[in-house]
């Protein structure tokens, strides 16, 4: 009875071996999900790097922060975007960087939401000059998009950190 | 490193001030903290008025407030009539000129939007925004 119901049985085994491959497709996937929005905040935060002084106008044009404010911003933020993405690709303070990055989409579309509300023809400066053109539809869809893949992360990073 | 999702966030956010602080050093010159306009693109109403005769004064200002009262002289070009009002700067300007674009106050951006334009769409040498726009010159003179 105990060798028939063995888990090394050629049946178990071979099951056990499917779900180790499908868990291993999945994590495959999640990881090319960590590039692809590391990716997203590093590009965007080098592009601002690159360029301060106008990225500094282009928070100043949202009208919401004083011009002192906005320069240590236009410094700051995009050195932060790097930082998290960075930390999501080398899982380095891997939940930290999710939450900061999460709480920058917010940020930026409420800024974005507030612009538009008041009737502020802006560029919102998320992407340099590749953004400058962008429709204000555009802007929610690339944030909403970037916060979803974010909360998706963050889940599959928690069942993750539960399996472990 | 197993830390609190907090203490993950504060020390990431801790790292990115490194480079920020060092990039803030490298850009000391060409960005001012005290203005959005370098000071190198801006004068003074004194410093304006010794250009003298040398100088074309911009009033960036509605056109309102440009009829209620402006810099003597000077031409208007606001953003609302700019294609109606740019080729009667140009036909004042020469080479050589120096330009001077004032709006209301300090905290008005008309006048650093439309040296901007200035000097990238009319290829305008030479142009300045006027420290403390109008308030300023009013200050001065009156």
């Amino acid at each position: 009875m105990r060798e028939t119901s063995n888990i090394e049985s050629p049946v178990n085994a071979a099951s056990l071996g499917v779900r180790r491959s499908a868990f291993g497709v999945w994590r495959f996937l999640w990881r090319t999900l960590d590039f692809i929005v590391a990716g997203i905040f590093v590009y965007a935060g080098a592009l601002k790097v690159l360029d301060p002084v106008q990225f500094a106008h282009d928070i100043k044009n949202f009208q919401i922060l004083p011009w002192p404010i906005s320069v240590a911003l236009a410094f700051y933020q995009p050195w932060l975007e790097i930082f998290c993405g960075v930390g999501l690709v080398f899982r380095f303070f891997y939940r930290g960087a999710l939450c900061i990055l999460s709480a920058l989409i917010v940020v930026f579309t409420l800024a974005i939401i507030a612009a538009k509300v008041r009737g502020l023809d802006i560029t919102c400066g998320c992407f340099g000059h590749a953004s400058q053109h962008w429709s204000f539809p555009a802007h929610l869809a690339t944030n909403v998009a970037i916060l979803a893949l974010l909360a998706l992360l963050f889940k599959a990073g928690e069942q993750r950190r539960r399996t472990d | 490193m197993k830390l609190s999702l907090t203490r993950q966030a504060l020390v990431l956010a801790a790292l990115s001030l490194f480079p920020a602080m060092g990039e803030a050093i490298y850009f000391r010159g060409k960005i001012s903290w005290r203005s959005p306009i370098p000071p190198s693109e801006m004068v003074s109403v004194d410093q304006a008025r010794a250009l003298g005769g040398n100088v074309i004064w911009v009033d960036a200002r509605p056109d309102e407030e440009f009829a209620r009262d402006h810099v003597p002289g000077a031409l208007s070009l606001n953003e609302d009539r700019w294609n109606e009002l740019l080729p009667q700067f140009l036909a004042a300007w020469s080479p050589g000129k120096k330009v001077v674009v004032y709006c209301s106050a300090e905290s008005c951006d008309l006048a650093r939007e439309a040296a901007e334009r200035l000097r990238k769409e009319a290829q305008v040498p030479d142009v300045f925004v006027l420290e403390g726009g109008w308030e300023a010159w009013l200050k001065k003179n009156r």
